[in-house]
C-alpha cells in the first residue's frame, strides 16, 4: 500500500487532541434536589461541556468520533493499493485488429487472444472502473466509450472480428489520448504484436501507456509480388514470395489466369527473410491473374494476390501542380489510380511520341506541355498543346450552359464560384462542353492517340473542390481520358476505402457470401467494407462489378512480435501483468461517514 | 383546610367505618375487639374441664345434666386494638403538592379517627424525627389531639433519619404489637427489610405508599446533579430518554419489592397520589382491599 498525500496524516494527532480535549472539558450540571436518588442511574453523557476540567471517562461518542476522524484523515491521505492487472479505473484498450493480428501462431488466433484478455479485464474490473475499447483497423473506430457497464462492454467485444488490411494504430492510439489523456491515472492499453509503422505525433497526456505483446513466432510465407508484363518473348507473369520468418519454410503456389489453373509449383525452402520468384508464360487475353500460396505458416491473408491488367485498371497518373491537396485526394479516391506528384513534368515524359510512364498527367494551373501520356487534364493554364488559345483572364464569371455530356454526369457547375479563369478561345479540335460569361469553361479534344480535357479556371480559384460533384468530375474525367468507363474489374488494397461514381443504393458479396447493404451519397458511393482478403461482387445500378481486394504489405506480413515499442516519445515495454495502483479512499471515506451517522445517532439518543 | 384536617363531608364518610385486621392482637383494656384470651364476652369459644375456682356461672348445667359431668363454657375475651399511626416525617415527603407528607396527615387522621371510633387504641408516631410520642388516644374525643398531633408544625426538610431506619427504631422498642398503619413514600432502598422487620415483630402492617408525580413521572431534562433530600448524596446524570425509562424500571422493582415484603408478613399495600380525593382513597382502597369495613 502507498500514501499519496502522507502530510495529511500529519493533521490525525492534533484533531485528535482537540476531540480528547473537548472530553476533558467538564460538564456544569444544574442541581436539582430530589426525594431520592438511589432510583436513578448513575451514568452520564459527556456530550457538552461547559467548564474545566475533569478526568477523562471512556466514552462511544469518543470513540466514534476519533474513529471518524482517523477514516475521513486517511481517506484524505489517498491511500493506494498495488494491484496486477491491465486495466485501471480509467482504461482504454486498443486493439490491433490488423492482418498480422489474425496470425494463429496463439489459438486460435492473436486477435482472439487479444479480445479474451480485453474481456477478462472488463469482466474482473471494479464497478467503478470505467473503460473503453478502441479497434485499431484501417479506419480506427471506438467500440464502446467510457462506461462502467461490463456487459454491455463484453457483448460489444464479442461481435469483434479482425481484419486483412493494415491498421492506423497511430490514429487509434491518437483517439485513444483524445478520450482519456486527460484525466489523472487514465491508462492506455495496447494489445498488439507490435508490428506497425512508427507513431508520430502522439503525446499520451497524463495518461500512462501499456503495451501487452501477443504473439509467439514468426513463421510467414506470404505473395510479395504478382505482376504480368510484355516482354520479347511474349506476356510473362511473374510471381515473388517472400518468406518474413526467420526459419525456412516452403509451401505450394498456384497461378490462376481468369480463374483457371496456370501453374502449380512447391517452392523451394525459402531461407529466413529470402525472396523466391516464378516467371511463367500467360495466356493471352487473359486479364485477371492471382496467387494462391498454401504454407504451414500461421498467417494466410497475404497467401493470395491478385493482379488485374487491364490497362483501364490501374492508371498511372501525373499531378504537375504547386500543391493541391483537394484534387491530390480526388484522385486518390480512384482505385484505378496510382498517383505520383511533381512540380513539372519529368524530362522523360516530354514530346508527344513513344510511350511514357504515365497514363494520365494532370496539370493544375502549370500550363500545359506536350507529354507522352494518353490523356492530359488541364486546369486553368492552357498551353501550346492544349486544345484551346489563351486570351486573357476574366473575374467571377458566371456559368452559362453545359453539355449533358458523360464528362459532366452528376456535376452541376451552375452552383460553383468562379473567381478567375481563363477567356479562351477554342482550336478547331476542341469542343466546348461547358461555358461561362467569359466563353468555354470546359473544353475536351480528342484524335488517335491522345485525349485532352481543359478546365478554364483552377481548382483553388473556385469553390469547385468543395462541391460533391468534385470527385465525381475527376472520376469522370479520368473514364473520359483513358478511352471509357472502368471496366467491371477492379484491383484495390484491403481495408482502404474508395469512392465510385455510383448514384445508387448497391449490395456488396465478400469472400465468404455474406452480403452487404451500401447507401450511396446520390453522386457517389464510398466503399469500407473491403476488410477481408478475396474477391468481392458489387451490385449497383443492374450491373455486377467484381473487386479484388489484395493485401500485399511487407508490415502486414512481419508477424514477428515486437517487445519494446516507441511510442510518442517514449520506448514502451511489453508488460504481461503490470501493477497498477488503485484507489481507495472512497470506501474508507464512506465508512467515515457511516461512523459520522452512528455518531450523530447516538448522540442524539443520548441528548 | 382547617385545623381539623378533615372535612365534615370526610367525618361523615369515616363514621361508621371499623378497622378490619385480620390478626386478633390481646389489648390492655377491655375493649371493643375479640382477642384469642378466653373472657368474659358474649362470644362463645370452647368448652373444658371444670376446675376449682372456676366461675359457676359458667357451669354447662345442661351438659352435666345429661353426662353428670361439669363442663365449664369459655368465651372470646374483648380488648382493645393497638393500631400504630406511623406518619413518615422524612426530608422526601416534602415534594408534591400538595405535599406527600400533608397527604399522609390527612390520611393518618383518617385512619386514627377510624380507630378511635372503633374503641381502638390510637398511638400515632412520626418517623424520621425525634419528637415525644403522644399518649395513647383512645375514644372519639380524642380526635383534636390526633389532628393537632398531625398538624404540629415541622420543618420537613430537617429530617433526621430516613424511613427503614426509623422503622427499625420502633419495631426495636418493644411495644405491644398491633395493626401498624405505615403512611410513607417508601422511597428508601431498605425500606422492604425493615417492613419485615416490623411484620416480623409481630405487628400487621398496613402500607399505604404515596407517591407523587414527581416520583411517578418525572419532568426531567438535560444534565443535572441531583441532591437527595434525605442523604444529600449528589448523583450526576444526563436526563434522557434511557435514563428516564431506567428510573421507572427501577422504581417499579423498588415498590414490587416492597409490595412482596407487605405481603410476605401477612399485611396490606395500596398506593395513593398526594392530590387522590379522601373519598376515592375509601373507596378503591381502604374498603376494596378490605382494610375497612
Amino acid at each position: 500500500m502507498s500514501i499519496q498525500n502522507p502530510g495529511i496524516l500529519a493533521w490525525l494527532i492534533p484533531l485528535a487532541g482537540v476531540i480528547l480535549l473537548l472530553y476533558l472539558l467538564k460538564m456544569k450540571r444544574r442541581d436539582l434536589r430530589v426525594p431520592a436518588t438511589f432510583l436513578w442511574p448513575e451514568r452520564v453523557e459527556e456530550i457538552r461541556a461547559n467548564a474545566l476540567f475533569q478526568k477523562l471517562r471512556p466514552s462511544w461518542l469518543l470513540f466514534l468520533q476519533l474513529l471518524a476522524l482517523l477514516l475521513v484523515v486517511v481517506a484524505l491521505a489517498k491511500p493506494q493499493t498495488q494491484q496486477k492487472g491491465l486495466a485501471g479505473e480509467v482504461t482504454v484498450f486498443v486493439i490491433d485488429a490488423s492482418a498480422g493480428m489474425s496470425a494463429t501462431d496463439v489459438q486460435p488466433s492473436r486477435f482472439e487472444e487479444a479480445k479474451r484478455i480485453v474481456l477478462q479485464e472488463i469482466r474482473s474490473a471494479k464497478p467503478t472502473d470505467r473503460i473503453a475499447v478502441i479497434e485499431a483497423g484501417p479506419t480506427p473506430r471506438v467500440i464502446t466509450s467510457l462506461s462502467t457497464d461490463p456487459a454491455r462492454e463484453a457483448q460489444t467485444l464479442e461481435g469483434l472480428q479482425p481484419t486483412d488490411a493494415e491498421a492506423e494504430i497511430g490514429e487509434a492510439m491518437r483517439l485513444a489520448a483524445a478520450l482519456v489523456g486527460s484525466i489523472d491515472g487514465a491508462r492506455i492499453v495496447l494489445l498488439s504484436d507490435g508490428e506497425f509503422g512508427k507513431i508520430d505525433n502522439f503525446s499520451r497526456g497524463k495518461a500512462a501507456v501499456v503495451y501487452r505483446s501477443i504473439g509467439e513466432r514468426d513463421d510467414n510465407l506470404a505473395v510479395s509480388a504478382l505482376g504480368a508484363t510484355e516482354t520479347p518473348k511474349g506476356r510473362q507473369v511473374f510471381c515473388g514470395i517472400k518468406n518474413h520468418g526467420s526459419n525456412p519454410m516452403g509451401g505450394t503456389l498456384s497461378l490462376y489466369a481468369d480463374g483457371k489453373v496456370l501453374d502449380s509449383v512447391h517452392t523451394p525452402e525459402i531461407a529466413g527473410n529470402g525472396q523466391w520468384g516464378l516467371t511463367v508464360a500467360a495466356p493471352a487475353g487473359a486479364r485477371v491473374f492471382e496467387a494462391k500460396l498454401d504454407a504451414p505458416d500461421f498467417l494466410k491473408c497475404d497467401n493470395y494476390a491478385v493482379a488485374v491488367v487491364d490497362p483501364n485498371l490501374a492508371l498511372h497518373v501525373l499531378l504537375v501542380t504547386k500543391g493541391n491537396l483537394f484534387l491530390e485526394r480526388a484522385l486518390s479516391l480512384d482505385p484505378r489510380v496510382t498517383l505520383d506528384e511533381a512540380s513539372e513534368v519529368p524530362a522523360t515524359e516530354l514530346g508527344t511520341e513513344g510511350a511514357g510512364r504515365y497514363d494520365v498527367v494532370v496539370f493544375d494551373g502549370i500550363p500545359e506541355q506536350p507529354v507522352k501520356a494518353r490523356g492530359v487534364l488541364t486546369f486553368g493554364a492552357a498551353g501550346p498543346a492544349s486544345p484551346v488559345t489563351a486570351v486573357r483572364s476574366v473575374t467571377k464569371p458566371k456559368f452559362v450552359s453545359a453539355n449533358k455530356k458523360l464528362l459532366l454526369d452528376s456535376v452541376d457547375l451552375q452552383s460553383v464560384f468562379i473567381d478567375k479563369q481563363e477567356s479562351v478561345s477554342l482550336k478547331p479540335a476542341g469542343e466546348a462542353i461547358a461555358q461561362s460569361s467569359a466563353g468555354p469553361l470546359v473544353v475536351t479534344a480528342q484524335d488517335q492517340r491522345r485525349r485532352q480535357i481543359y478546365v478554364a479556371f483552377e481548382p483553388l480559384e473556385s469553390d469547385f473542390p468543395l462541391q460533391v460533384g468534385f470527385p465525381i468530375f475527376i472520376a469522370n474525367a479520368l473514364d473520359f481520358l483513358t478511352g471509357g468507363t472502368s471496366s467491371g474489374t477492379l484491383a484495390v488494397k484491403v481495408g482502404q476505402p474508395f469512392t465510385l461514381p455510383i448514384t445508387g443504393d448497391a449490395k456488396l458479396t465478400g469472400p465468404d457470401g455474406e452480403t452487404t447493404p451500401l447507401k450511396s451519397t446520390g453522386a457517389a458511393l464510398t466503399i469500407r467494407e473491403i476488410r477481408r482478403v478475396g474477391r468481392y461482387i458489387l451490385q449497383a445500378e443492374g450491373k455486377k462489378q467484381t473487386i479484388y481486394a489484395t493485401l500485399r504489405s511487407d508490415t502486414a506480413s512481419t508477424i514477428r512480435p515486437v517487445k519494446n515499442l516507441d511510442l510518442g516519445g517514449g520506448n514502451v515495454k511489453a508488460s504481461q501483468s503490470p501493477t497498477r495502483y488503485a484507489d481507495f479512499w472512497r470506501p474508507l471515506a464512506l465508512l467515515g461517514l457511516f461512523v459520522l451517522g452512528a455518531e450523530w445517532w447516538l448522540f442524539a439518543r443520548k441528548s | 383546610m382547617s385545623t381539623m384536617l378533615l372535612e365534615p363531608r370526610e367525618f361523615r364518610l369515616l363514621d361508621g367505618l371499623r378497622l378490619n385486621p385480620r390478626k386478633s392482637f390481646g389489648g390492655k383494656v377491655r375493649g371493643e375487639r375479640l382477642t384469642k384470651k378466653k373472657g368474659i364476652s358474649i362470644e362463645f369459644a370452647d368448652f373444658r374441664e371444670y376446675a376449682e375456682g372456676d366461675d359457676l356461672r359458667h357451669l354447662d348445667w345442661n351438659v352435666l345434666a345429661r353426662l353428670d359431668s361439669p363442663v365449664m363454657r369459655t368465651y372470646r375475651d374483648e380488648e382493645d386494638l393497638a393500631l400504630y399511626v406511623l406518619l413518615d416525617g422524612s426530608a422526601s415527603m416534602g415534594f408534591g403538592s400538595p405535599t406527600k407528607f400533608e397527604a399522609a396527615a390527612r390520611l393518618a387522621c383518617a385512619i386514627g379517627y377510624i380507630g378511635l371510633n372503633g374503641g381502638d387504641a390510637v398511638l400515632p408516631r412520626i418517623l424520621g424525627r425525634r419528637e415525644p410520642n403522644p399518649t395513647t388516644l383512645r375514644g372519639r374525643a380524642s380526635y383534636p389531639r390526633l389532628a393537632g398531633w398531625a398538624t404540629q408544625p415541622r420543618d420537613i426538610d430537617l429530617a433526621k433519619n430516613g424511613l427503614a431506619a426509623s422503622l427499625r427504631a420502633f419495631a426495636s422498642t418493644g411495644a405491644r404489637v398491633g395493626v401498624a398503619v405505615l403512611l410513607s413514600d417508601g422511597l428508601d432502598p431498605d425500606a422492604a427489610a425493615a417492613v419485615r422487620i416490623l411484620g416480623g415483630r409481630g405487628h400487621e402492617v398496613l402500607f399505604l405508599q404515596i407517591l407523587s408525580d414527581v416520583e411517578l413521572d418525572p419532568d426531567l431534562e438535560g444534565d443535572l446533579r441531583l441532591l437527595d433530600s434525605e442523604t444529600g448524596k449528589a448523583t450526576e446524570i444526563t436526563a434522557n430518554s434511557y435514563a428516564i425509562k431506567e428510573y421507572r424500571r427501577r422504581l417499579q422493582e423498588h415498590n414490587q419489592s416492597v409490595v412482596e415484603a407487605v405481603r410476605r408478613v401477612g399485611g396490606r399495600y395500596g398506593l395513593v397520589r398526594p392530590d387522590q380525593p379522601m373519598e376515592d382513597v375509601l373507596q378503591n382502597v381502604l374498603k376494596r382491599e378490605g382494610w375497612v369495613k
